[in-house]
């Protein structure tokens, strides 16, 4: 019973839910306030996200006659729960240690695609020719990202695993870094987190993959017909999946804390983590979409399979060689 | 509490362009000079969108021609309310230099409530902007009406 009120209270509340929401539409405020800045702009205060989501949840809901209401209902949700659950099984060094007995690498690998797939319902469900663009875009991005992820995945539990197979575990893989240090330091890990730094602005859509919800090509592609409440959802999604690709990122690669655990280490911790998942926010997603366009869809397909996913297999062979 | 809210509401609008028939002139004017780059009004918040249903301010130019009427009315209705209508330019209110022309029917305030008018052919990016801050006055004023009158 005490597992559930766990459960229950890490989704909603910490380190899913709440502390996530507020977390992702800060990360989105600087993200767009340092773009500003390196175009030379003013740039919006730090809190506009969280104004445009107040704007939204105001505005009118309007749903095309031929959609299909239920779905175009359901998208949306379906992604921010996906989303908000998998918040709460990654763990934070030294704060948080994720809900036991929920799940590991393996449950991830299925979480993550959830908000690809509500984007799809949604591009599917909307009835708009722009929608259905964007759900293909979306889908050919989607099996071109995970190709890298789930490789650069198995190269942080075979190394950690080392002569006694695999280790799928979250808490295994953090424990393994306090012991040996960070994995980011380690040269055999180096490939794999170049590709999982690679695999953020992939998964967001953002720079060089900003292409299924390209705004001058497909018109916003799945979210074309939304407006109102049901966009801000998305939006939420999008900002609660910000904060786990890059919290997912920090736990393989660097989770260690600053200091011990326990009294007001925890707080130091937690602030320490904000910081980690900032400076990797400003490396894989500000710098890299403020400095470069978007490519075609083939290219970006052809770019995560040429160069990504080689990256992420070099690690994985040499973690093999290396057990 | 609702006041505050959409007070806060308020400072979020995003801007949606209609091109009716329009030279390119004001276009290029609304894109390159006065809304995003050189006086950036992302720092009030504003944020250009591909879809209407995201829209809030509308700015259209050029004199409604025949062939695009119906076209503009449609996605004029599928902007959620409340919304609020900008003309950049001359030709949306008197047709311009395009007024005698076989193709320029009656005006698009005919058709279409504006809310500001913003003449010049094309207008000064200054007066662009100064267009869309008195559009966002008169958005808030909406938004405050709506959100009060729900509750």
């Amino acid at each position: 019973m005490t597992n559930v009120l766990e459960a229950v209270f890490a989704i909603l509340i910490f380190p899913g839910g709440l502390f996530v929401l507020a977390l992702g539409l800060l990360l989105k405020g600087v993200d767009r306030k340092v773009v500003a800045r390196l175009q030379r702009r003013v740039g919006p205060p730090l809190y506009q996200p969280a104004l445009d989501i107040i704007k939204l949840m105001t505005k009118e809901t309007l749903i095309p006659d031929t959609a299909n209401e239920v779905a175009f209902r359901l998208a949306p949700v379906l992604g921010l729960t996906g989303m908000l659950v998998t918040a709460a099984l990654l763990p934070i060094g030294g704060v948080w240690n994720g809900v036991t007995g929920l799940g590991d690498l393996l449950v991830l690998l299925y979480l993550l695609p959830i908000p690809a797939m509500g984007l799809m319902l949604a591009g599917g469900s909307s009835s708009s020719p722009y929608g259905a663009l964007g759900f293909s875009r979306e889908m050919c991005m989607m099996f071109a990202y995970e190709m890298p992820l789930i490789a650069s995945f198995l190269a942080v539990a075979v190394r950690v695993g080392g002569a006694s197979g695999p280790f799928l575990s979250l808490p295994a893989i953090m424990d393994y870094q306090f012991q040996h240090g960070p994995l980011l330091l380690d040269p055999v890990m180096l490939p794999a987190a170049l590709a999982l730094v690679l695999f953020i602005p992939g998964t967001m859509g953002h720079g060089l993959f900003d292409i299924p919800e390209a705004e001058p090509e497909v018109i916003e592609g799945p979210l074309l017909e939304y407006s109102g409440p049901l966009l801000a959802v998305f939006h939420l999604m999008s900002a609660v999946k910000l904060v786990v690709v890059l919290e997912l990122a920090v736990a393989l690669l660097c989770p260690n804390p600053l200091v011990a655990a326990g009294g007001g280490g925890v707080l130091v911790n937690l602030l320490w983590h904000i910081c980690k998942c900032l400076v990797l926010l400003m490396v894989s997603v500000t710098c890299f979409r403020a400095a470069t366009g978007r490519l075609r869809l083939d290219q970006g397909f052809s770019f995560f399979v040429k160069y990504t996913s080689p990256l992420a297999l070099v690690s994985l062979w040499l973690a093999f060689l290396l057990r | 509490m609702l006041q505050f809210l959409s007070k806060l509401a308020a400072r979020s609008p995003w801007i949606y362009r209609i091109n009716a028939g329009s030279c390119n002139g004001c276009d290029v004017e609304m894109a390159t000079t006065a809304l995003i780059p050189r006086y950036d009004v992302e720092r009030l918040g504003c944020k250009y969108c591909g879809s209407p249903r995201h829209a809030d301010v509308v700015l259209i130019s050029g004199p409604l021609t025949l062939r695009v009427r119906d076209k503009v009315l449609r996605v004029y209705n599928e902007i959620p309310h409340p919304k609020v209508t900008v003309a950049v330019g001359v030709c949306p209110v008197s047709g311009g230099c395009f007024r005698d022309g076989y193709t320029v029917g009656a005006d698009i305030d005919h058709y279409i409530p504006l809310d500001v008018i913003v003449p010049g052919c094309p207008p000064r990016p200054q007066a662009i902007m100064e267009g869309v801050l008195k559009a966002v006055e008169i958005w808030r004023a909406r938004l405050e009406e709506s959100v009060c009158s729900h509750s």
